[in-house]
């Protein structure tokens, strides 16, 4: 998108009421709502920003915070459209919302294969409280992490549990897959080089 | 209204009757208006409301300006009327949401009806109990084939029979080449409005008329055509007659919900009209021209500011009007959603009198930290949004640097103006539309108006001063009517319409008087309350 200073951008994605806001909100601003504030769900979308140091490097991550309501759905690819990243969260204690997921995961490999999928968990604290609560076993989410090669993180907004972690994790990965394409980048350029003058030759032969 | 029906005295004037009415004058006449004046009461036709869609909803606004806008830049095809539907054939998670419907519901019957802090919650649902049936206005919708959409008390899964008859008498009635509008029963009113694809019923026994009723069922239609498109509606219901069409509106109870609020107290929906906050001319010249010289961008449609539900300033394309039925709309979106105030927003929504086929896209933000001045800023390219929210960064720069934003806040914290600013004595409240502009003004309520119930029952008089006028078998010009605790004074003219409450023992002559005074008065404020100018970009 033009006019940005955003190098990573990050897209949450997954089902209404799965705690998408709630992630970001901690995330950003380190603060959690859910328990004073009623729900309410995000209209269209929200975007937030932060900057992390990552070796050194400074590095602008931009968060595209979606509603998870299903007539959005078909709008959805501008949001998600050249993300770096996607956390598909769903709700420990809601199975149709891990269910969502995988829809989520095929809608991203068919329009933005380059985009790296994390899978997040969420509400972490009701299952601490409650383990009788658990909807989704570890062991479903972990395949379905390995499928779609994704990360699989569990957090709580209202305790912080894991989120700076997959946000880190999110920005490692981002300028390890940068420092990669600058490589290939520079490789590229060279064989690009050698093939034109070998195609050269063969004309002239 | 029963005190109305009391001890009343009405004198209906006509033509001769009015030598002193003076109609030369409208203040906040305006021939360059931001807006459309919009289809006000008397325009609503029955018929023209029943007339297919295609007709009477405007179509291909936004494709027209991706056209114009866009042939020089993009290879890209213009992609801003989205008609992709969601695959609507999956089944399986009609209770998926549950949770969020719960929280819905719940914070409607806190809203509402003290009444039902100690009702029996489970049966608060229910058709058969009291607080139910209790309730003062009514309004679902439902489909085509008689499926629950919305209803504004109880849970629409728990009515299902009811409306299964409303679909019934509608059905019925058509079979014969018919059409059904409304049905009176002792004091409630049901009004029916039938569109493409969609059953809208309202029941009142408020002082609602039956034309205001359909008013307020049009604004409700075309809230769904804003969240939905009226392409998209069309498209499901093609596909599938006995879609339920809960599913793409969960989340957007809340719009309805806050809608049909607004519609009880704000008369701007009543009068088709929009309240601006008042400000100098000066400081409003201002804060249009820094967003036009700092939002020049390419597709933007419309840039607003709105405070508390009032308009500070418009700014629109060239060529292209905003209509008042959709800036209530915007309003409405604004009002009703608090997600907005977190971060900054890219929302689709889609106007109806703009265009019903598809969404304009818009940025939303907050100018000031106490979350009251709101821009917003419409446009058709659905990936300018970090353009949009550099030119919102300018602009928030710019107007605190001139100091609008502190004349706005301060304009809020006065809040409106006091009746007594008029210097009329004997009159308590009024309402002021400028037809040509499509604006209103009034007063802060003040006592006796602002005790609880109160307030309420002077929009009901209104609401009756105002059908009274409107009504289409016999419209009136000037109505000047006794009643038990006041008395009311309506006047309407080419320019405009006035509504008037003066206190029970004012003349006919005294409040003919003070009638033309306040006009004086409203022509001399004109530049503060109303925009009579339109800017564009």
């Amino acid at each position: 998108m033009a006019g940005s200073k955003v190098d990573a951008k990050v897209v949450l994605l997954g089902k209404s009421y799965a705690g998408k806001t709630c992630l970001v909100e901690r995330y950003l601003k380190n603060r959690f709502l859910g328990d004073t504030v009623p729900y309410q769900n995000t209209i269209g979308a929200a975007y937030g920003a932060k900057t992390v140091t990552i070796n050194g490097k400074n590095i602008v991550i931009g968060i595209w915070d979606t509603a998870g309501s299903e007539r959005y759905e078909a709008m959805s690819r501008i949001y998600y459209r050249g993300a770096r990243a996607a956390i598909l969260c769903f709700d420990l204690t809601d199975k149709s919302s891990f269910d969502r997921v995988r829809f989520w995961i095929g809608e991203l490999r068919q329009h933005e294969s380059e985009c790296k999928i994390y899978l997040c968990g969420t509400k972490y604290d009701l299952i601490a409280e409650d383990p009788e609560k658990r909807a989704v076993s570890v062991s479903d989410a972990k395949s379905l992490a390995v499928d779609c090669m994704a990360d699989l993180f569990e957090t709580s907004s209202k305790t912080g549990k894991d989120i700076l972690e997959m946000f880190n994790k999110i920005a490692q990965n981002y300028v390890a897959s940068k420092n990669l394409k600058e490589e290939k980048a520079e490789d590229q350029s060279f064989v690009l080089k050698e093939s034109g003058r070998r195609h050269h030759c063969l004309c002239t032969s | 209204m029963a005190a109305l029906g009391e001890a009343e005295q009405v004198v209906a004037t006509t033509d001769s009757d009015q030598g002193d009415f003076n109609e030369a004058e409208a203040p906040g006449k305006s021939d360059d208006a931001p807006f459309f004046p919009s289809d006000s009461i008397e325009e609503l036709i029955y018929d023209d409301l029943t007339e297919a869609d295609h007709q009477t909803l405007h179509k291909g606004t936004i494709h027209s300006i991706v056209r114009q806008t866009s042939y020089d830049s993009r290879s890209e095809t213009p992609n801003t009327v989205d008609q992709d539907t969601p695959d609507i054939s999956a089944g399986e998670e009609s209770l998926e949401d549950s949770a969020e419907t719960q929280v819905n519901s719940n914070s409607i019957s806190v809203g509402e009806q003290e009444e039902c802090l100690d009702a029996e919650v489970e049966d608060e649902e229910d058709v058969n109990s009291p607080n139910w049936k209790n309730q003062k206005k009514h309004v679902f919708i439902l489909s085509e084939s008689g499926k629950p959409v919305y209803s504004r008390h109880g849970h629409e899964d728990k009515l299902v029979t009811i409306m299964g008859v409303m679909q019934a008498l509608v059905s019925f009635v058509q079979d014969s080449k018919d059409s059904l509008r409304s049905i009176v029963a002792g004091k409630h009113k049901f009004v029916f409005l039938v569109r493409d694809h969609l059953i809208l019923v309202g029941v009142t026994r408020g002082t609602d008329s039956t034309q205001q009723m359909l008013l307020q069922l049009m604004y409700v239609y075309n809230q769904v055509i804003s969240v939905l498109t009226h392409s998209q509606l069309s498209k499901i219901f093609k596909q599938r007659r006995n879609y339920d069409l809960r599913r793409l509106l969960t989340g957007a109870e809340k719009f309805f919900d806050n809608l049909l609020n607004l519609m009880d107290s704000e008369p701007g929906l009543l009068l088709s009209a929009v309240r601006c906050l008042p400000l100098d001319n000066q400081v409003r010249d201002i804060i249009a021209q820094t967003i036009v010289q700092n939002a020049k961008v390419k597709d933007l449609v419309f840039a607003l500011i709105i405070a508390k539900n009032q308009l500070v300033t418009l700014v629109r394309m060239k060529k292209y009007y905003l209509h008042s039925m959709d800036l209530h709309l915007i309003i409405n979106l604004v009002n009703a959603s608090e997600s907005f105030k977190e971060a900054e927003s890219w929302t689709p929504i889609c106007l109806p009198k703009f265009d019903a086929s598809g969404y304009l896209q818009a940025h939303v933000s907050y100018l000031d930290s106490d979350c009251q001045v709101c821009l917003l800023l419409l446009s058709v390219d659905r990936d300018s949004f970090f353009t949009l929210s550099e030119c919102k960064d300018k602009i928030k720069t710019r107007l605190t640097r001139y100091n609008a934003l502190e004349a706005i806040d301060s304009s809020l914290r006065r809040k409106s103006y006091s009746t007594q600013q008029c210097g009329i004595t004997d009159l308590r409240h009024f309402l002021y539309k400028a037809r040509s502009t499509a604006q209103y003004t009034s007063p802060e309520l003040e006592a006796p108006y602002c005790l609880p119930g109160e307030d309420e029952r002077l929009f009901g008089m209104y609401q009756y001063l105002h059908h009274r006028i409107h009504t289409s078998g016999r419209p009136l010009k000037i109505l000047f009517h006794v009643g038990q605790y006041e008395t009311l004074l309506g006047w309407v003219t080419q320019g405009f319409e006035l509504y008037a409450v003066f206190g029970p023992l004012v003349t006919k002559t005294g409040a003919i008087h003070a009638v033309n005074k306040l006009l004086r008065w409203i022509k001399r404020e004109e530049d503060r309350l109303f925009i009579l100018n339109s800017p564009t970009f």
